[in-house]
């Protein structure tokens, strides 16, 4: 039964032909990037600082390069559209009514979306990242993987570094996306969630600049980003990555919670 | 209805676990109780850690920097503020190093035989191999700022003659239990230096934690420590080194080619460089030495206006020059080259430089 709804939930997702739009916006990244680094070629202090400057023929490094750069943006703004379409565009078509009258528990009804919100972004995240092997491979070519250690891994570790970044990214992208659903529990209009969802990641890495106000820091969830990039060194320091996660734990919960709160006080 | 306010307070306990969550988060890890240990002499410990050889281990450390240094281009991690830093060692003078300085990384491998050198900004590897006559017991500098136990055995080496010692209580580092040996200098030394806190391992004796304090303030100015540590041998592959197959590789000497425009460079070089001479003892020992003219006119404008900006102008019968000061140490530079350094007021610099030569 709640199979039969998630399959339907993420078939539904994606039909929108803006979905499709979004995917194939996504998968271009990997594929300039690569191919800029590829035109910049062997320059002296030509690349860009941090991770970029491992990735000349480096082509296994291209994904996380990628993913690391769009999460603070791109990837933020594709799960606040799909929050948005999930309750408020449903409300917007007059769809969400129905939902919530029907027979079906409104919790189970969060869970279904949250759980398309999380199919997708997977999908969207793991694109991102086989085609951004695909184009690091083809471009700048590849020979096992370089970390920023200075170690060369197999391409099989490397395989399963990328593994890691997909989940650890994915599931800040969920955070970010249940947080936009609980806003998209109280409007009719998604934009209005998307707005809300990219202001408060903009002003959040505005605050993370400010070193006066760095008790604050600790509470941002984009203060977490950075860290995840220590999946590239070797060998792997866990504890950012855990401090990353438990802080986007602590949003899902957050977000899920005001979203179960809002759809049952709601008047159908 | 019942079971929709079941499911509302379910909801909302979610949200106050998150909240909640989030400010455990953001609480500094605590230091914990200390521990009860039986009572030791301060004489007794000082003869340990000085004897104690650290055998293989491998650990985080944290640099915690209040001095206020100019961030020096071979050692970041030394700018103010917190840095970390990871660090193996097989106890025999294999080591690693590893230096994260925001999305990039500095590793140093010594394998016993050659010391490898990668930055991840450069994508480059500098390989130097050790001579014969050198002994590879000799730490690494990289390693003498950053390892807490190379750094204490240095310090209590150099200066438990000049100080009084004691031992005041016990804490937690890096969840081992610890005493503080404190080393206060004697009255009689003219230091900046209030008292070095020293945190040494209950068990094994190595020093875990440096505070450095200075006079007039509770903060300490300078800590240097274990975060976590794992003793006890270490994957055998961490001390291998093998280029990537894409970095340029290059020797010591190659790379300071390079680098001799760099102001800081020359500087370095000329503090622990050929022959540096060394005035008094104990904690006011005064570092001097003399940089070539021809080194002096090298340095650029610009870099000349960066020292500008952190140094202030000073005269006296000694000559002129120009005055860096922090918290720990006085640096002098005098204009016709000849240099001073040391943990120790300003005045304790103007009397010492007329003896450079």
């Amino acid at each position: 039964m709640i199979t039969r709804q998630f399959g339907s939930e993420v078939r539904w997702m994606l039909r929108r032909p803006r979905t499709i739009i979004g995917l194939f916006g996504l998968v271009l990244v990997p594929i300039i990037i690569s191919f800029g680094i590829w035109t910049a070629g062997g320059e002296e202090g030509g690349g860009p600082p941090g991770l970029g400057a491992i990735l000349q023929g480096n082509g296994l490094v291209v994904p996380i390069f990628t993913l690391f750069l769009s999460l603070n943006l791109l990837l933020p703004l594709v799960a606040s559209i799909w929050a948005a379409d999930g309750l408020a565009g449903e409300a917007q078509h007059g769809t969400l009514r129905g939902l919530l009258v029907a027979p079906v528990s409104r919790v189970r009804l969060l869970f279904v979306k949250l759980f398309g919100l999380t199919a997708m972004s997977l999908f969207a995240v793991t694109l991102m990242a086989v085609v951004g092997i695909i184009a690091g491979t083809a471009f700048l070519g590849t020979n096992g993987m370089v970390t920023l250690t200075g170690t060369t891994l197999s391409t099989g570790e490397g395989l399963l570094r990328i593994a890691l970044f997909i989940v650890l990214v994915t599931f800040q992208m969920v955070a970010i996306g249940a947080v936009a659903l609980a806003v998209s529990a109280t409007t009719e209009h998604p934009l209005v969630v998307q707005a809300a969802t990219m202001t408060t990641i903009i002003v959040f890495q505005v605050l993370g600049q400010f070193s006066s106000l760095d008790w604050l820091h600790p509470f941002l969830i984009t203060t977490g980003f950075p860290g995840l990039v220590d999946v590239m060194r070797d060998p792997i320091p866990f504890g950012q990555i855990w401090d990353s996660t438990l802080l986007a734990g602590c949003y899902l919960l957050i977000g899920t919670g005001l979203a179960a709160t809002r759809l049952i006080t709601k008047d159908s | 209805m019942n079971k929709r306010k079941v499911t509302l307070a379910a909801a909302a306990a979610g949200v106050l676990t998150g909240a909640a969550g989030l400010g455990l988060l953001a609480m500094p890890a605590g230091a914990g109780q200390p521990p009860s240990l039986p009572d030791v002499s301060a004489e007794s410990l000082v003869e340990q850690v000085l004897t104690s050889k650290p055998g293989a281990f491998g650990g985080t450390v944290e640099v915690d920097n209040k001095l206020g240094l100019p961030a020096i281009s071979e050692i970041p991690q030394l700018a103010d503020g917190k840095h970390s830093a990871r660090i193996w060692t097989d106890g025999n003078g294999k080591l690693r190093l590893a230096l994260p300085n925001g999305q990039s990384e500095q590793t140093i491998v010594d394998d016993g035989t050659t010391t490898w050198s990668w930055n991840s900004q450069d994508n480059e590897v500098t390989k130097s191999e050790h001579k014969a006559d050198e002994k590879a017991e000799k730490p690494e500098t990289g390693q003498k700022a950053i390892d807490p136990a190379t750094a204490a055995k240095e310090i209590v080496g150099l200066t438990k003659e000049f100080s009084d010692i004691s031992v005041d209580g016990t804490a937690r580092v890096a969840n081992r239990a610890a005493y503080e040996l404190v080393l206060t200098p004697k009255a009689s030394e003219k230091t900046l230096i209030r008292e070095v806190r020293i945190a040494v391992d209950s068990e094994l004796k190595m020093p875990l934690r440096v505070a450095v304090l200075t006079n007039g303030t509770s903060e300490p100015a300078g800590t240097v420590g274990f975060s976590q540590i794992d003793v006890g041998p270490q994957d055998p592959k961490l001390f291998e080194f093998t280029p990537p197959a894409t970095a340029k590789v290059t020797t010591p000497e190659a790379k300071e080619q390079r680098q001799q425009g760099k102001p800081e460079v020359g500087i370095e070089q000329a503090l622990h460089g050929k022959d540096p001479q060394i005035f008094g003892t104990g904690w006011d020992t005064v570092v001097g030495a003399k940089i070539p003219g021809e080194a002096m006119a090298q340095v650029p404008a610009e870099a000349q206006g960066l020292v500008d900006r952190f140094t202030k102008q000073v005269s006296g019968s000694w000559g002129s020059g120009k005055l860096f000061n922090t918290k720990v140490a006085t640096i002098l530079i005098a204009d016709d080259g000849r240099v001073v350094a040391g943990a120790v007021p300003e005045q304790v610099l103007f009397d010492t430089i007329g003896q450079v030569k």
